[in-house]
């Protein structure tokens, strides 16, 4: 029988955590222990390199809604406010934790720890490099897309057990949002992964080499022209997975005050701020690997060249943190400049409108890739 | 009586919830009621503090009820304690935003009752400051609104525009939001050297700045369809319920106190034809609904820029105030004078008996009269629409409570 | 239409509760005492037939008040026995306005709601009533618009005087 722990993969870091915890562990530490030690190592990674996503995300946006909104944002902690999102996670440390009477208080706690686990467990899945991956999971995106729609459990949870009317209006339309975006989102995923003939986000991004790290890309029409609507599709749907504006009816700022999560203070309310940033970038560089080459640029290129493992790791790292931010920018940028859809606008856009777009585009896809695709000297 | 669909796939109607096959309808027992929420007196949408009751059925709003007198500081009462002239602060303070227009209502029906002429560069400079209070009165109303709805930026730049008119009112009076500057028998003091060519100034990067609002907000295509269709107020609602202001014109109902009952440089001001008065028309969605009220507004900034070079160019130097006693005894009798707000028709009805101090200062608030209207209106719509009405009447609240 | 033009029609069709008008007139200059009445003019109805009055004005087609802009009271002093209730009327289609007084005693000051005639009334009405203590009949929303449902007195009349107290809040 298998040792499930070790039948992962074995180039990932928590294997490679764990055949060095086997050569240092002291003879009193018992079997079981060794790998449990890797995989709690491995999150303890991971959960620090997202919190320092999220965290530069938050000082991203306040930058970036500054300079739209002529003026500077954070300037004073540290050089053009760098540090800020430092400072503002000890003052959500240091706050009063407050629960609302008539609140249900189990449920309470648990929400926001709820939303953040699920973001985290989708975070599993994303390579920071073709070889620094926490887990090769074949199910890459499956796995994604299955673990972050948990999140609206949490936000559920937290609207109901808040005890307050405005966070249940909240909580409802984010239910109703997340779920009916969720269709298009994962139809309109389906193209690229069509095209790649794989859901494993590493070999999605193998499968864009080639052509100096850029012409490649699956986004480009001549690789399949309804990658761009396609893309459009997830982009549109992903800005209402992560209830960003327009479609930030959820924690509606002028009407909900923050809607669910009104009744939350300190660092839980920093909970769902991290999962709102995490599953941001999450989605932008899922998006990132699916259409714009995942690990694939120039600089990419150019380090292969030099044939030097670490080089080509760094450059592929920097590349996807780079197209994760970008797309993280475009986020923040639309946020700042359009109003906010109405629920009822939200939910006929998703439902008669997006989904059946999303079909056509999956068809037609398909009709390409079959048809037309293997006669394209290019694309093999 | 509901309907259910039997297993053929037809429609049967049900008689008290027994199926034709003599079972029960399933979950009829259960008891929804309408929600109680209460967009209470902190609400970062009701524009100041005021509650409104709503009961809603899930999304749909099915009752409104506003609950006000949270910013009641009795102007009214005071207006009989204290003498004529020291009345003029308070009047600052119902329509904060809007102060100066304020000023110059209650100076205006005071002077009825006295029967003063006021020296003409002092009309010119009241009609200056009460157009340009006009337009950062509409700035706010419209950056609030498009906060309401969603679009953050646009406020802070609509903001940019308001601080230098906040600008200019300190050079001229000293204050940025309540002046007391308009007095009565005319202003207060002179406009400071160089003041009259900064106005110009600010009409000419207005111009342009309005232009960019315009393309950023308004016609944004999802502002438009948050704002067309929602809220519509008919037009004998609107006469019925006695709104004025771009309430009323919002409705198509033609009426402006500037053009049809003049005052101050109106009549000469109208005479030129150098301004418009725009009116709702439906163009986007229905007549009457919020986006033609904004619409009025927007474009009323533009008219009210249009005013104010009119008097740039004819203003003449000479007295700014009457002469008039320091301490005032007007005659007896009694007075109404409406004049055109920001949001309305600001009536002020003085009752004099001769004496230092005023019998009765009654303020016809347009924010009060137009608040009514939510209790018609609001039952129909969506929770979210209701915000937008809320924000589409433009109400402050201490005009409402005075 | 100007004001001797709108008393005259008011006559001819027979407004309902129509007493009388009063004009501003200059002081008489041989009574030292006499300081004239100033400002506007208006017209005096009996406060029983106020709504068919205002009825009247709204529908008749040389007159056309359709809108009510205020409706107020006042307490001209605190050794009159008569409250006033003023009206504001404005004409969209002649660009005229009338003022109409309701003098009411001020032992008990009850007379019919307007809500009918206008439904801006509602609220005018309940902050008359509050404020003054005038009662309209047939109001469908008598509560406090302002004040809050518990507070004791009149506060605009002359003769109010301020509560010690609310609710444990001393009001000195």
């Amino acid at each position: 029988m298998v040792d499930p722990v070790l039948s992962l993969a074995a180039e990932s870091q928590t294997s490679q955590i764990n055949d060095w915890l086997w050569t240092v562990k002291p003879d009193f530490v018992p079997g079981w222990a060794v790998p449990l030690t890797a995989v709690l190592l491995a999150v303890g990674i991971a959960i620090a390199i997202v919190s320092m996503v999220t965290m530069a995300g938050t000082w991203l946006e306040r930058k970036v809604s500054g300079h739209i909104q002529c003026r500077y944002g954070p300037m004073r902690v540290g050089w053009h406010g760098w540090l800020q999102p430092i400072a503002d996670g000890v003052k959500l440390l240091l706050k009063e934790d407050m629960v609302p009477t008539g609140a249900d208080r189990p449920l309470f706690l648990l929400a926001p720890a709820l939303v953040l686990a699920s973001i985290f467990g989708a975070m599993v899945a994303f390579p920071l490099a073709p070889d620094f991956y926490f887990a090769d999971v074949d199910l890459g995106i499956f796995m994604i897309l299955a673990m972050t729609s948990t999140t609206t459990i949490g936000v559920v949870m937290a609207g109901w057990a808040s005890n307050s009317k405005w966070s249940l209006y909240g909580a409802m339309r984010e239910a109703a949002q997340v779920i009916a975006y969720e269709v298009p989102l994962g139809i309109a995923l389906l193209v690229p992964v069509m095209v790649a003939g794989e859901f494993n986000l590493i070999e999605v991004s193998n499968g864009q080499a080639g052509g100096m790290g850029v012409f490649r890309w699956y986004i480009w029409p001549w690789m399949n022209p309804f990658m761009l609507p396609a893309f459009v599709l997830f982009f549109v749907a992903i800005l209402a997975e992560t209830k960003r504006a327009p479609f930030d009816l959820p924690e509606a700022e002028s009407e909900l005050v923050a809607g669910f999560m009104t009744e939350y203070s300190g660092i839980r309310w920093s909970f769902f701020f991290m999962e709102e940033y995490a599953a941001m970038f999450l989605y932008c560089v899922v998006g990132s690997f699916f259409f714009f080459g995942g690990f694939e640029s120039p600089l990419t290129s150019l380090a292969r060249l030099t044939d030097v493992h670490v080089l080509v790791q760094v450059a592929a790292a920097v590349t996807i943190v780079t197209k994760g931010f970008a797309g993280l920018f475009l986020m923040m940028w639309l946020r700042w400049t359009l109003p906010r859809v109405r629920i009822d606008q939200v939910m006929t856009m998703g439902y008669k409108y997006l989904t059946p777009i999303a079909l056509a585009c999956v068809l037609g896809g398909g009709a390409w890739e079959v048809a037309v695709s293997p006669h394209l000297p290019w694309v093999n | 009586m509901t309907s259910t669909e039997t297993q053929a796939g037809s429609i049967t109607r049900t008689e008290g919830g027994v199926l034709p096959t003599g079972e029960r309808e399933f979950m009829l027992d259960v008891k929804t009621s309408d929600l109680e929420i209460n967009m209470g007196p902190q609400h970062p949408a009701t524009h100041g503090v005021m509650r409104i009751l709503c009961r809603a059925d899930g999304e749909l709003c099915t009752g409104a009820q506003p609950h006000l007198g949270y910013l009641h500081r009795c102007a009214e009462k005071i207006g009989e304690s204290v003498e004529w002239l020291q009345y003029l602060p308070y009047t600052d303070r119902y329509d904060y935003l809007a102060a100066m227009n304020n000023n110059l209502g209650y100076s205006m029906a005071v002077e009825k009752l006295m029967g003063i002429e006021i020296p003409r560069r002092a009309l010119m400079i009241r009609t200056i400051c009460a157009e340009l209070n006009r337009i950062g009165s509409h700035l706010i109303a419209f950056g609030t609104y498009g906060l309401d709805i969603g679009a953050f930026t646009p406020f802070l730049y609509m903001f940019r525009e308001r601080e230098w008119m906040m600008a200019l009112f300190e050079k001229i009076c000293g204050a940025r939001l309540t002046y007391s500057y308009i007095r009565i028998g005319g202003v207060f003091n002179d406009a400071p050297p160089g003041w009259l060519s900064e106005v110009e100034r600010f009409c000419d990067t207005f111009d342009v700045k309005w232009q960019e609002y315009v393309d950023l907000l308004m016609v944004n295509h999802i502002f438009v369809k948050r704002t067309a269709n929602v809220g519509v107020i008919p037009k004998d609602m609107a006469i019925d319920f006695g709104l004025t202001g771009p309430m009323l014109r919002g409705s198509g109902v033609d009426w402006d106190l500037r053009r049809d009952e003049p005052y101050e440089l109106y009549d000469e001001i109208c005479r030129e034809g150098v301004f418009e008065i725009p009116l709702g028309s439906g163009e986007r969605g229905t007549l009457g609904d919020c986006w033609d009220r904004v619409y009025v507004r927007v474009m009323e900034m533009r008219e009210a820029i249009k005013i104010v070079r009119w008097c740039l160019d004819n203003i003449e130097p000479g007295p700014v105030i009457a002469d008039i006693p320091k301490t005032l005894k007007i005659p007896p009798g009694e007075a109404y004078v409406g004049i055109e707000n920001p949001r309305g028709e600001l009536g002020h009805y003085v009752v004099s008996d001769g004496g230092k101090v005023a019998t009765r200062v009654r303020v016809r608030a347009p924010s009060f009269v137009n608040l009514a209207v939510l209790e018609a209106i609001m039952p129909g719509t969506l929770l979210a629409d209701a915000i937008a009405i809320i924000g589409s009447t433009d109400i402050v609240v201490g005009e409402t409570d005075r | 239409m100007d004001f001797r033009g709108i008393y005259d029609r008011l006559r001819a069709i027979r407004a309902p509760g129509l007493t009388g008008c009063d004009e501003p007139r200059r002081p008489n200059p041989e009574d030292k005492k006499d300081k004239g009445r100033f400002g506007d003019p208006f017209v005096l109805v009996e406060p029983a037939w106020l709504p068919a009055f205002l009825e009247v004005a709204r529908d008749d087609e040389r007159l056309r008040f359709e809108m009510l802009i205020d409706i107020s009271a006042t307490d001209p002093s605190a050794e009159d026995e008569h409250l006033w209730v003023n009206v504001q009327l404005l004409s969209l289609t002649y660009k005229h306005r009338l003022a109409v007084k309701c003098l009411l005693p001020k032992a008990a000051p009850v007379l019919p709601s307007s809500v009918d005639v206008h439904r801006t009334c509602q609220w005018h009405e309940r902050e008359c009533a509050e404020m003054y203590g005038i009662t309209f009949e047939g109001h469908p929303d008598p509560r406090n618009i302002l004040l809050p449902e518990d507070w004791v007195g009149y506060p605009l009349r002359k003769d109010y005087v301020f509560p010690e107290e609310y609710h444990g809040i001393s009001c000195k």
